[in-house]
């Protein structure tokens, strides 16, 4: 037979994973320590006030003696993050599927939800305040509008991309709309819905430091809001580290989550 | 306006005979505004082996999709087996295959040629389904690649656990949209080759859509042309070689005569008619 087998199809460079990582962050991480090191030396040279830019030093200190309140205050945080984007992931999927079962309903609810992507959602942060009060409630409100609509539009997309040749196929053999959806659509829209997921990630962190910044009285957005008005810059800086932190496990959880999901979907990913 | 009669075993006139397993009379399908397919009477004897050839637009794609039951005809009867297709799909009566294989990328080989029938048999359990896949794809040679996933498939292989996915319904007719189309030219001649012992193998009726001339002679007993605008069958060619055919076989002389008429029949095909 003239066919062979094709292995390694997602893998194009034959270099062991080890060396293919440290050979793409490698680079990265040197421009990192290099910031690092230009910023910490410009704070000194030009003696600019801690207040205004502190240096990474003071910033690594304060990070240090507030370790413990800095910590209670990422766990409040990412607790919120994690809830919201579970429920917004939840609920854009469940809106994909009924947009796509129920054609009718769909009809009415797509360009609804289209609409509603339209509004600054980070303005409705007060008003989740004055509905849902000062807990977690607003947050995960807020983060449920901000991130929901990626996870909505990449299943749909998703779902709606399946091949027409396919669905004749199942047509052929008398396949319910039920059947058709749960067997070929959902498992086909997993890669994109695991993209949107990613964004939601990100989002999510976005959607709970807002609702932070709008009235909470712990988490890093409350620390970050009232360390500014403290004119305590150097406090800022370290909770907005956290803050990144926080937002790049999360996104790189999402990564690891799409692998496990999907390990059929192409991987476009450098690291 | 000709009148197409269709002759499929060349020596008999068109009307239904009672060992046709699919025959249409006078099938036209109008879509929008233009009528894609006119008056069609074809007849297609049990376990024979039918190709339909033709250019760019001629319907033949749409011909087979209505034979499939998945496009109405706007005029005219279509029958399998003296059923409607509609009919004849329920009772699992037709196995399709496309262009592109359209695996699930999810799935394995094995569960991706049992998950059709799957599908149209819910009373079977998942180790049945499984027993039928591998049976299935050791006929079209693929047994001992069940458990690789497509991306770990070549086009080719892909074509054969498509094959082995219609076969698994076991049904009476296999409707092939150039199914071959999208292949090299090596693994294109060693999956028709594959095809006609399949065919010889399971005795199932076998209506395909080809571009290819050599194809055509190749692997079937009869060849219909179809002309364009509207689509229409022009001509028809019995295919006179005997079987068991292989590649050889395109080195016959008789072969050689028949490209050269098929040629010559799908040139005046290309030409819009109605009139004549």
């Amino acid at each position: 037979m003239s066919e062979q087998p094709i292995t390694h199809l997602s893998e194009p460079r034959l270099v062991s994973g080890w060396s293919a990582a440290t050979g793409s962050w490698l680079p990265a991480v040197i421009l990192l320590l290099v910031t690092i090191v230009v910023w910490e030396a410009a704070v000194r040279i030009f003696a600019i006030s801690s207040f205004v830019v502190p240096a990474p030093s003071e910033i690594a200190q304060s990070l240090v003696a507030q370790w413990g309140t800095l910590m209670q205050a990422t766990l409040v945080t990412a607790g919120e993050i994690l809830f919201g984007f579970l429920v917004s992931v939840v609920v854009g999927i469940a809106i994909a599927l009924v947009i796509v079962r129920f054609d009718w309903l769909g009809r009415a609810l797509y360009p609804l939800v289209v609409l509603f992507q339209n509004v600054p959602k980070v303005a409705l942060a007060p008003i989740f305040i004055l509905w849902f009060g000062y807990g977690l409630a607003p947050k995960i409100g807020l983060i449920l509008v901000i991130a929901f609509f990626p996870v909505t539009l990449s299943m749909l997309a998703g779902m709606q991309s399946v091949d027409r040749s396919l669905l004749s196929l199942m047509n052929s053999v008398g396949a319910s709309p039920t059947q058709i959806l749960f067997r070929i659509r959902v498992p086909h829209s997993l890669p994109n819905l695991m993209a949107g997921t990613k964004i939601a990630a990100t989002l999510s962190v976005i959607g709970a430091i807002v609702g932070e910044f709008a009235g909470a009285s712990d988490g890093l957005g409350y620390v970050i809001q009232f360390a500014s008005t403290q004119l305590d810059t150097v406090l800022v800086f370290a909770a907005l580290l956290l803050v990144s932190v926080l937002g790049i496990a999360f996104y790189y959880a999402a990564e690891i989550l799409e692998r496990i999901v999907v390990p059929w979907a192409p991987k476009f990913s450098q690291a | 306006m000709r009148i197409e009669t269709i002759r499929a075993a060349g020596d008999r006139p068109s009307h239904i005979r009672h060992d046709d397993l699919i025959s249409t009379k006078g099938v036209s399908v109008v879509m929008g505004r233009q009528l894609v397919l006119q008056n069609i009477d074809l007849s297609v004897p049990k376990g024979s082996f039918v190709s339909l050839i033709g250019p760019s637009g001629c319907g033949k794609s749409t011909l087979l999709k209505v034979l499939a039951g998945l496009v109405q005809p706007s005029q005219g009867s279509v029958s399998i087996a003296g059923l409607a297709p509609a009919e004849a799909t329920r009772k699992r009566m037709i196995g399709l295959v496309f262009q592109d294989a359209n695996l699930l990328p999810w799935k394995n080989a094995v569960d991706n040629a049992s998950m059709l029938l799957g599908i149209a048999d819910r009373s079977l359990s998942r180790s049945q389904l499984r027993a039928r896949g591998q049976e299935m794809l050791e006929l079209v040679g693929l047994g001992d690649s069940a458990h690789k996933r497509p991306n770990e498939l070549s086009g080719g292989m892909r074509q054969r656990v498509a094959i082995a996915r219609a076969l698994a319904l076991d049904p009476a007719v296999l409707l092939m949209d150039e199914p071959f189309g999208a292949l090299d030219a090596i693994t294109r001649d060693s999956m028709g080759q594959s095809l006609l012992e399949i065919w010889q193998r399971t005795g199932k009726t076998i209506v395909l859509v080809t571009h290819s001339i050599d194809e055509a002679i190749h692997l079937s007993r009869h060849v219909h042309v179809l002309g364009i605008k509207p689509g229409r069958i022009t001509e028809s060619l019995d295919i006179a070689l005997p079987y068991p055919r292989d590649l050889s076989v395109t080195e016959d002389p008789e072969f050689v005569r028949l490209v050269v008429q098929l040629r010559t029949m799908l040139r005046s095909s290309h030409q819009p008619g109605g009139t004549s």
